[in-house]
């Protein structure tokens, strides 16, 4: 039997629910669902819950997709009601379907991104944001577990894919960009991060990111 | 979500543990609440959400109309460093309000060292730290809790003293209160009347004067203020509540499983335990409501993990029975059901091989507390090396390879021979496990650890002086000079927190000014060793002229008046000098259920009978 897949939201407190816990409150409300799923072979069994793309701690999503494989307790239709039950504030699952792109195929990311400066800063950083991004190449350091210096440089241009839409609002920029997912993706933070080394003139006080969309590599919904 | 908060959040670590919304937290429309309480646990989320205490007080009082109870935790550095510079006072985790609008704010105290925090918690939430400076009926401070048994380090800055187990105590003074909202009593008023509550101890209703020596010379209660304070308990564990819904956590915390509570009390009389005799007497919940339980909590919460807790778990008389039960169900579900606190006893290691059927064997953990029968005896510990040794064969026979042991140097009446005892019988279980072993390649590992005893109120050793830090560190290096064995693992615990936990544990009102410069001088999360310094405490005892030694580390006499002396957890002072007489003359005292030995808690059951 194929896997199942749910599509959830995560906002407001759930925001701070890191991945690994993200995880744990998962396996935890199917088992309060009185839902049964499929366990992994070998000789510590788990239940088995899949990710493609996790989310970082403090994004809020819209569009969060998880891989499991539903035995018993329920049906894809009755699900999101089951689990929206159980499930702590700010997450709900919005849809159940059977099977799914593969995951491989997760290929842009659409994301809402608000930065906060201290001032009427906005239409400066809009112009300062729009030179950064058409350079030919803008490398930042990012931060690695990998490489020994604990830093890897990454180039940015090539992985946003499209600056969609841009609102300058006196403190407040809304800027809503299409990022690679993965192999490499792009995280905002790293964006966020190299602007603010970039342009230290322009000090902001709180940034939020959001994922409206996931999408495959001809720009269609993934799911 | 507080736009505020949500910037600072940003900036620190597990930024989870400050939001609440988990399952089962508790929201109600503030339109049907006419009390709010603040359920403060001094310590990290992580800490205050492994406590069962907390889950059912939590409980209990959201269970009462009108009543909305939220839980508070300390922030860590990062996140009060925050707090202050951006001005946001301390809220609750429930609703995020300030809780210093509240109506009552509680503190469960089980640790000494936690008492900075408290203060801390107090200032973050912009109120005066001191009763006399809030003369508002609200917020009204109450704390409760083991610590409580001696609160007079704590008497200036809270407004009541909660005296034993608070299921039905706190709905009493809630009750109480609001009826002085409603009839606009002032704080002074509620005070008096909180005093008439049995087991209410009101500490600015008593005056203490000291000696020249520095002693207590009186307590003297205000006229028509009791003169003792007697606890509070439940009377009958089945009819007691218990939180089958409970929250769980979406971050990850120490102790995150279904708890399960077999009963209150312990029938053995361990003379250093304080716990041993301010919970007496035992009284058990039955089997068939705890595995009921226990299934519903797992099928509430999701939990894949069990545990039986009580203060001596081998001592439930209906453990085999109580296993079954839940195992029928545990094992085909995948739940994980733990037993701690075993004795080291036959009866006991089987039970540990049925529950770990199929499972990893993980390390076993016993706590023979000395090291030679002669002070196990003094110290009324019923453990022989016998049982002990049994016990591991059993075990090493089995394929366990790992054992810890537990002791305490510095016991009342303890000689260097006693401490030599630690290293021979950490040497024996060594052989045992040679001799038993099916695999001697594997190796085997033993862990020693030895703490510092801390005598505590309430206990036969209540006069007794705690080791000096120096005497308590050459035993230590005794120790190790004789514990060489590549399989033998020695761990100390520091002695400078056991140091300050006895000037505390035992200390007088004077020592609230010592606590607040401490805390006023950076002091806080005292158990946490990235942030003890010993250095600031000593700095504070000799800022207010006081010797931390005289608390620590001197004897006291049967005359002397005991700084608790209006608290009483219904246990006869008599009955525990009697029992210090005991132990220096190295007899045991039977355990309850054998023979009842009169210690006098028996009075607080119904008919003046215990049900062990």
């Amino acid at each position: 039997m194929a896997d199942q897949r749910i599509l959830f939201s995560k906002s407001g407190t759930a925001r701070y629910i890191s991945h690994l816990d993200l995880m744990h409150t998962m396996e935890r409300a199917f088992l309060r669902a009185g839902i049964t799923i499929r366990h992994t072979a070998g000789f510590h069994p788990h239940p088995y819950v899949s990710i493609p793309l996790p989310l970082p701690l403090g994004f809020s999503s819209q569009c969060e997709v998880m891989e499991f494989g539903l035995e018993a307790g329920s049906t894809v239709e009755a699900l999101p009601e089951q689990m929206n039950k159980v499930l702590p504030e700010g997450i709900r699952v919005l849809t159940c379907y059977e099977g799914g792109q593969a995951f491989k195929k997760l290929t842009y990311v659409r994301y809402d991104i608000t930065l906060e400066f201290d001032g009427p800063l906005a239409e400066a950083a809009e112009t300062a944001l729009r030179a950064l991004l058409s350079r030919e190449s803008f490398v930042v350091q990012k931060r690695s577990k990998k490489a020994r210096s604990g830093f890897t440089e990454v180039d940015i241009i090539p992985l946003v894919n499209a600056v969609e839409e841009v609102r300058a609002e006196g403190d407040t920029l809304r800027l809503t960009l299409l990022l690679s997912a993965q192999n490499p993706g792009l995280n905002p933070d790293v964006l966020i991060q190299g602007f603010r080394g970039e342009h230290p003139e322009l000090p902001m006080v709180y940034t939020a990111c959001h994922r409206r969309e996931i999408l495959d590599d001809k720009k269609n919904v993934y799911r | 979500m507080d736009h505020k908060l949500e910037k600072i959040l940003a900036r620190v670590q597990k930024p989870g543990r400050y939001v609440g919304g988990e399952y089962n937290a508790v929201q109600k429309d503030k339109a049907d609440v006419d009390c709010r309480f603040a359920f403060c646990f001094p310590d990290t989320y992580e800490i205050g959400m492994s406590n069962l205490g907390l889950r059912i007080l939590y409980g209990v009082m959201n269970e009462m109309d009108g009543v909305w109870c939220e839980r508070v935790f300390a922030p860590w550095s990062d996140m009060e460093a925050e707090m202050r510079r951006e001005g946001l006072p301390l809220y609750a985790l429930e609703s995020g309000d300030p809780i210093k609008d509240f109506d009552l704010i509680g503190f469960s105290l089980g640790y000494e060292l936690a008492y900075t925090n408290v203060l801390n918690l107090l200032d973050l939430a912009g109120l005066p730290i001191r009763s006399a400076d809030r003369p508002d009926l609200s917020p009204l401070i109450v704390a409760g809790g083991t610590c409580t048994y001696n609160p007079e380090p704590l008497a200036p800055f809270v407004d009541v003293i909660s005296l034993g187990e608070g299921e039905d105590a706190l709905p009493e003074l809630i009750q109480l209160y609001r009826k002085a909202k409603a009839e606009g009593w002032s704080k002074d008023r509620m005070l008096w009347e909180t005093a008439k509550l049995p087991g209410f101890y009101v500490p600015s209703l008593y005056r203490v004067s000291y000696q020249e020596d520095g002693t207590v010379a009186a307590i003297t209660p205000e006229e028509g203020v009791p003169a003792v304070v007697t606890k509070r308990l439940v009377k009958e564990m089945d009819k007691s509540y218990y939180p089958v819904k409970t929250i769980v956590p979406s971050t990850e915390v120490t102790h995150d499983r279904v708890m399960l509570e077999l009963f209150r009390g312990c029938i053995r009389g361990c003379r250093f335990c304080q716990a041993g005799f301010v919970y007496r007497p035992v009284r058990n919940r039955s089997h068939e409501l705890l595995a009921q339980q226990g299934v519903e909590a797992c099928k509430d919460s999701g939990y894949q993990e069990m545990t039986l807790m009580s203060l001596s778990s081998s001592d439930y008389p209906d453990l085999l029975p109580l296993c079954d039960g839940l195992l029928e169900w545990c094992q085909p579900n995948k739940v994980n059901l733990s037993l701690p606190s075993l004795r080291a006893d036959n009866f006991s290691m089987n039970l540990m091989e049925k529950l770990q059927a199929g499972g990893r064997k993980s390390g076993l953990t016993f706590a023979p507390e000395a090291g030679s029968q002669r002070l196990r005896d003094a110290i009324n510990k019923n453990v022989t090396e016998e049982d002990l040794l049994n016990s591991c064969r059993t075990a090493f026979a089995g394929g366990w390879s790992s054992v810890k042991l537990y002791f305490m140097l510095g016991l009342p009446t303890e000689t260097d021979e006693d401490v030599l005892g630690i290293a021979d019988l950490a040497t024996k279980v060594y052989h045992v496990w040679r001799n038993n072993t099916p695999n001697r390649s594997r190796g085997v590992r033993i862990t020693v650890s030895t703490s510092c005893f801390v005598p505590k109120s309430h206990t036969p050793f209540q006069w007794e002086a705690q080791n000096t830090q120096e005497e308590y560190l050459r035993k230590v290096t005794l120790l190790r000079e004789n514990l060489r064995n590549k399989s033998i693992t020695y761990n100390w615990h520091d002695p400078e927190t056991s140091f300050l936990e006895a000037c505390i544990s035992r200390g007088d009102r004077r020592l609230a000014d010592v606590v607040e410069t401490a805390w006023k001088n950076g002091a806080k999360f005292d158990s946490w060793s990235e942030h003890f310094k010993l250095q600031t405490w000593l700095d504070a005892f000799e800022a207010h002229g006081l010797d931390p030694s005289f608390y620590a580390n001197r004897e006291r006499s049967k005359e002397e008046t005991l700084p608790w002396k209006v608290i009483s957890d219904g246990v006869k002072e008599s009955y525990l000098w009697k029992e210090r007489e005991a132990a220096y003359a190295g007899v045991i005292t039977p355990d309850c259920r054998e023979k009842c030995s009169a210690c006098g808690a028996n009075k607080l059951c119904e008919g003046g009978v215990c049900h062990g």
